[in-house]
């Protein structure tokens, strides 16, 4: 417990030693706000106004960003640069690492949720939650949906540039057909049935819906489905934890 | 005598490539054990299956009562490892990353003694990637030591360093078995070998190729029978004439004579150059060293 908590803070401290990655992290999801606020400010889109729409949508896109590249790009580099391998010669279990990780990303993940929403509230009217409960309950799925993920792919890939290339592949591909940027409503029928299969789709619906409309327990379907990419991610990415990048 | 560790008919292989065939020799507690031996000899190998890292493809193997394989978790509490390319987290600070480290561990060592013995405290505050690499390998040996481990693993300990960091790295290791730990390390210094170790295993081609005090292997090995001169009219033919001469062979100026008695042979070989008018010029016997043994067993593999 205590190298669990030890690991996650020391992982945290890192972080923001890193200046530039942190004013990135935290200004990427703002800027993105403004500029498609600039494009859709006035419109409402699939019946919710810009900002009730965006702000929880940018909040599940900026889950995915740490996800992918706050804690996948940070094992994969330790794994490359034989900091995990170090670790392997100590006591440490292989799941404490994964937690501390997770631990780490969740810390991150909150404040920078936070600064979306603060900037949504001040520059764009974003209206309350109207399901607080159901929307932080959609957030905690969510996080233990898409941290496992961004792990598993950390620990598939060979080294850091494959893990880069995978993750901005799956960032972008999920950012543009999910509906976090374009309404869905706008594209052809066969991209929305690929959008149904992306991990992002019930993340951005689960959360817009428990701000905007109706309680958790009304959306059985999103419920479902991160749940059982959180089970199946966070066993595969137990099971394929790699120590070394060596085979 | 009490055993720290104990290999009998050790065996790996990757794929198809055998890399440890049949390697045994035990270490006693308080022991400074050095394994030696050219690139690819299978001396990390070896320790990274001592270590737990690795599994073993055939043979036995006992740390600390402990097989590495079934109980690494329980072992790794015991032993300290020091990498041969260490890394932790470029940004963390060393008083950090020992904190980190002790918080891995059941057993806690004297911290405040370890920084004080490795010189650390001026750099408690200073970044890993900040520290020069003799630095470096003081904060992992460090890290390696923190927990008072039974045996401390060492690969390289000293490789890369300029030869006064070496020498401290020396004091350490030495003060370190003093405290009543095992060391275990490889190296490609044989005069580290020579100074440090209380026996050294020298590996060749995944076997082990000879394995005693540093003292004897010397003794046994490398104290060719041999005396070097320069001279530039010396005659090979000649010299190969002489009584009791193994065999000679000369470089440029410089000769070699190997025979069982050199002062006979000197006496030879002075009354030769004075009959011919040879100059003699630098003539010594040579004394043997590991360094000499390490290339003798090296070439010996090549022709093999």
């Amino acid at each position: 417990m205590n190298a669990l908590l030890r690991l996650a803070s020391v992982e945290t401290k890192l972080f923001f030693r890193e200046k530039q990655a942190v004013f990135w992290t935290f200004l990427f999801p703002v800027l993105m706000i403004w500029l498609f606020g600039a494009m859709f400010g006035n419109q409402k889109i699939e019946g919710f106004s810009y900002s009730d729409a965006y702000v929880p949508s940018w909040v599940a896109v900026q889950l995915l960003t740490t996800s992918l590249f706050t804690l996948g790009t940070t094992l994969t580099g330790y794994r490359e640069t034989g900091v995990l391998r170090r670790f392997q010669a100590t006591p440490l279990r292989p799941q404490v690492v994964l937690a501390a990780h997770i631990a780490y990303g969740l810390i991150v993940f909150i404040m920078s949720a936070i600064v979306v929403f603060v900037f949504g509230a001040l520059v764009f009217h974003l209206n309350a939650p109207k399901h607080l409960t159901s929307t932080i309950a959609a957030m905690a799925l969510s996080v233990c949906a898409l941290f496992p993920f961004g792990l598993l792919l950390a620990s598939l890939a060979r080294n850091t540039r494959t893990a880069a290339a995978v993750s901005s592949l799956v960032l972008n591909l999920m950012m543009f057909l999910s509906g976090a940027t374009f309404p869905l409503s706008i594209m052809p029928k066969f991209l929305q049935g690929v959008a149904r299969a992306l991990p992002l789709y019930y993340v951005i619906d689960l959360l817009r819906q428990t701000w905007n409309v109706s309680p958790i327990a009304d959306h059985m379907t999103d419920v479902v489905v991160l749940a059982g990419l959180c089970v199946v991610s966070g066993v595969l990415a137990a099971r394929f934890f790699r120590w070394s990048s060596e085979a | 005598m009490d055993m720290a560790i104990v290999v009998n008919d050790l065996h790996k292989s990757y794929k198809d490539k055998a890399a440890v065939k049949g390697v045994s020799f035990s270490i006693a507690r308080g022991e400074i054990f050095g394994i030696v031996g050219p690139n690819g000899a299978g001396k990390t190998t070896t320790l990274e299956i001592l270590e737990g890292l690795r599994k073993r493809s055939a043979g036995e193997v006992s740390v600390l009562g402990f097989d590495p394989e079934k109980d690494g978790r329980s072992l790794r509490q015991r032993i300290g490892v020091q990498f041969q390319s260490t890394s932790i987290q470029e940004r963390l600070k060393v008083g950090e990353a020992l904190e980190l480290f002790a918080s891995f561990y059941e057993r806690s060592g004297d911290r405040a003694a370890l920084i004080d013995t490795l010189g650390l405290k001026p750099y408690m505050n200073t970044q890993f990637n900040k520290l020069s690499g003799g630095w470096k390998q003081r904060l992992t040996l460090a890290l390696a030591a923190l927990h008072n481990p039974d045996i401390l693993f060492l690969d390289e300990p000293s490789t890369g360093l300029d030869p006064q960091a070496r020498r401290d790295i020396w004091g350490l290791i030495q003060q370190f078995r003093g405290q009543g730990m095992t060391i275990v390390l490889t190296t490609h210094y044989m005069e580290e070998a020579e100074r440090l170790c209380d026996r050294v295993a020298m590996f060749r081609e995944g076997a082990i190729a000879a394995l005693d005090t540093p003292k004897r292997l010397v003794s046994q090995f490398a104290a060719a029978k041999c005396l070097t001169f320069t001279s530039a009219e010396a005659e090979l033919s000649v010299i190969s004439a002489l009584p009791s001469v193994e065999r000679a062979h000369r470089d440029g100026d410089a000769v070699w004579i190997y025979a069982p008695d050199l002062q006979e042979i000197s006496r030879h070989l002075f009354a030769v150059a004075h009959e011919r008018h040879w100059t003699v010029e630098a003539f010594r016997f040579e004394v043997g060293s590991l360094d000499d043994l390490f290339v003798n067993l090296s070439q010996e593999g090549e022709t093999a």
